[in-house]
């Protein structure tokens, strides 16, 4: 592990040890150890082919490792992969609804499967729907539905029975800011209603601020695990941001510092601030600054830092990705 | 035990809700029958029969409309069958599939409703050919009607699984739709469902035998046996042994869900 340790000292939920995955000749896990807690809000941020989605496909026992354990609760995924899969709910990244069967039927549909009990499936059909404020989208057909809808049914769905640990995988992908808003808003009051667990894929990174503890992963790695202000305190770079007054001192500055990064908006961005680099600033250029400050540590610049590549890029092309190949279940990711 | 067949009952039901909402498919299953044995059947009926010494006879001792009759309730729910598969891929393509993997349900109870639901919706598309029973001379009796059920819905499980196996061997729509007519179209028409196998009637008949290579396809095509079992119940008539049909339908289920079943296992 490489920081950060488990909260509150429970008994962890999740333990992965020596994870290993290989597709050929790319190693999408190389050895990945980890423990996450019971009540945990677990995030797990990475870019493309990280192996973020090979991790999350071995966690939900649809995918068999090459070396090392995981357990849920206890279960060893790939030995009793039945009684781990009683103890998860995963809400994919794409869309694994039935869209000719109602919201109810969808929902009564996971919890027979699942073996929720008549009276207790009814109950918390009615309660998540609530909690989603799908009420009264109850017996309308799937398809109907928009895409923020859809994602709505189906956290409900992995509510609908006694899961110790959700997945996420990139729940918010795709949605207009109100319903990742609204996303995060429901993923908040149920985790204080209900003991559960909460691991989540995600790459608006701004999302991430409000989990309990950040992994960044790459290549198949770990490269760091904490909560997002240690994270941001030992990886984050603080920054200048400098606006010039005129032209002239826009050049001056540009000129001095080959590392400035000039942005549309006509400020200017210098990485790895220090106080001595406001005051050469101040004392070189003076009158011909409007304004400068010191940024603190974004975990924008953490990603940076730590990957060498900036998150929004794959924000685009993001949602037709981590599909896995029907033939191998290799995912495109 | 009691929650596992909830979960298949589940599985089932999805299948069975899916099929009443899809009108096309009803459409399909009411309007096959209805081209075969009126159209084919009718317009067919007056060559299948021959004048011997002033008699007229037919080629077998039933009007064209009665042979056929039987067949038709193998092709509508071989059709079904192979087609309910058309949902295997669906559900693989547009997530569904995965629901139900990352459920605590085994594998084979997963197989298993799912090819129930799909035996039941072939079954009832069976059953729509019998609606037009009464056009074609055929009397239903209670005693026979039963039997014949039985094996509807053993021919519909085991062509539900036929079409599971192809499902889980070709991955695309596309793929999927040249296949069924690749092999629904020919296994129909090798089975001794639009012509006997015998022509000979009269002495100047017996010359005009089928070719060999014929003969020979027919008698290995297990959806002959299946026709033959429907005949024999629904019209009293048997080109082979009448406990060949009866044996090769068990078989087709059987060999059909362990290939699904080991296919499935494997793959997911």
């Amino acid at each position: 592990m490489v920081g950060g340790d488990v909260s509150e000292g429970t008994a962890p939920v999740v333990e992965i040890a020596g994870l290993g995955k290989r597709y050929g000749r790319t190693l999408a896990l190389d050895g990945i150890d980890l423990s996450i807690g019971r009540n945990e809000v677990f995030a797990l941020l990475g870019p493309n082919g990280a192996g973020k989605t090979t991790l999350i496909h071995i966690l939900c026992t649809l995918l068999k490792p090459d070396t090392g354990t995981a357990r849920i609760a206890g279960f060893d995924v790939s030995r009793q992969p039945l009684k781990a899969r009683r103890q998860l709910g995963v809400v994919f990244q794409e869309p694994s609804l039935d869209s000719r069967l109602t919201v109810q039927e969808n929902l009564n549909f996971h919890g027979l499967v699942h073996r929720v009990p008549f009276r207790l499936r009814r109950r918390r059909i009615t309660e998540m729907l609530e909690l989603v404020e799908l009420t009264e989208w109850r017996h309308a057909l799937v398809r109907t539905l928009s895409a923020g809808m859809k994602r709505r049914v189906e956290i409900a769905r992995a509510l609908i029975h006694d899961a110790a640990v959700v997945i996420l995988d990139e729940p918010t992908v795709g949605l207009d800011a109100q319903s990742r808003e609204r996303i995060w808003a429901y993923l908040g009051k149920l985790r204080r209603e209900r003991e559960l667990t909460l691991i989540v894929t995600t790459h608006y990174i701004d999302e991430v601020d409000s989990c309990d503890r950040v992994c960044i992963v790459d290549h198949g790695k770990i490269l760091a695990l904490d909560t997002p202000e240690a994270l941001r305190a030992r990886y984050g770079v603080e920054q200048v941001r400098i606006t010039p007054r005129d032209l002239a001192t826009r050049t001056g500055i540009m000129e001095q510092n080959p590392n400035a990064i000039a942005e549309a908006s006509g400020d200017i961005v210098l990485p790895g601030a220090t106080h001595g680099v406001v005051d050469r600033l101040l004392g070189g250029f003076g009158t011909g600054i409007s304004n400068i400050s010191i940024e603190r540590p974004s975990l924008e610049s953490v990603f940076l830092t730590l990957t060498g590549r900036e998150i929004r890029d794959q924000a685009a092309e993001r949602p037709t990705l981590a599909r896995p190949n029907a033939r191998t279940g290799e995912p495109v990711n | 035990m009691l929650g596992a067949l909830g979960g298949i009952y589940a599985i089932w039901l999805r299948e069975v809700k899916r099929a009443i909402r899809d009108r096309g498919q009803f459409i399909g299953g009411l309007s096959r029958p209805l081209v075969w044995v009126l159209i084919l059947g009718i317009g067919l009926n007056p060559y299948f029969r021959a004048e011997i010494y002033g008699d007229v006879r037919f080629v077998v001792p039933y009007t064209y409309l009665q042979f056929l009759f039987p067949a038709v309730i193998v092709l509508n729910v071989m059709y079904t069958g192979v087609q309910s598969a058309v949902s295997m891929i669906w559900d693989r393509e547009f997530g569904f599939l995965k629901e139900v993997l990352t459920s605590p349900m085994p594998r084979s109870h997963i197989l298993f409703g799912k090819i129930l639901g799909g035996a039941t919706v072939a079954f009832a598309h069976g059953c729509l050919v019998l609606l037009i029973a009464q056009f074609t001379d055929v009397s239903l009796r209670m005693t026979d009607l039963y039997l014949g059920l039985l094996l509807m819905f053993g021919l519909g499980f085991g062509l539900t699984c036929v079409g599971a196996v192809i499902a889980n061997r070709i991955r695309s729509f596309e793929g999927f739709g040249v296949f069924s007519n690749v092999v629904i179209l020919p296994l129909y028409f090798t089975s001794s469902s639009i012509f006997p196998l015998n022509p000979a009637l009269s002495g100047s008949q017996t010359r005009v035998v089928y070719p060999e290579w014929l003969v020979a396809v027919i008698k290995a095509n297990p959806v002959t046996y299946a026709v033959d079992a429907l005949r024999g119940v629904f019209i009293g008539f048997n080109q082979f042994d009448p406990g060949i049909g009866p044996v090769v339908i068990a078989a087709i289920a059987i060999v059909g869900f362990a290939v699904a079943l080991f296919d499935f296992s494997r793959q997911s």
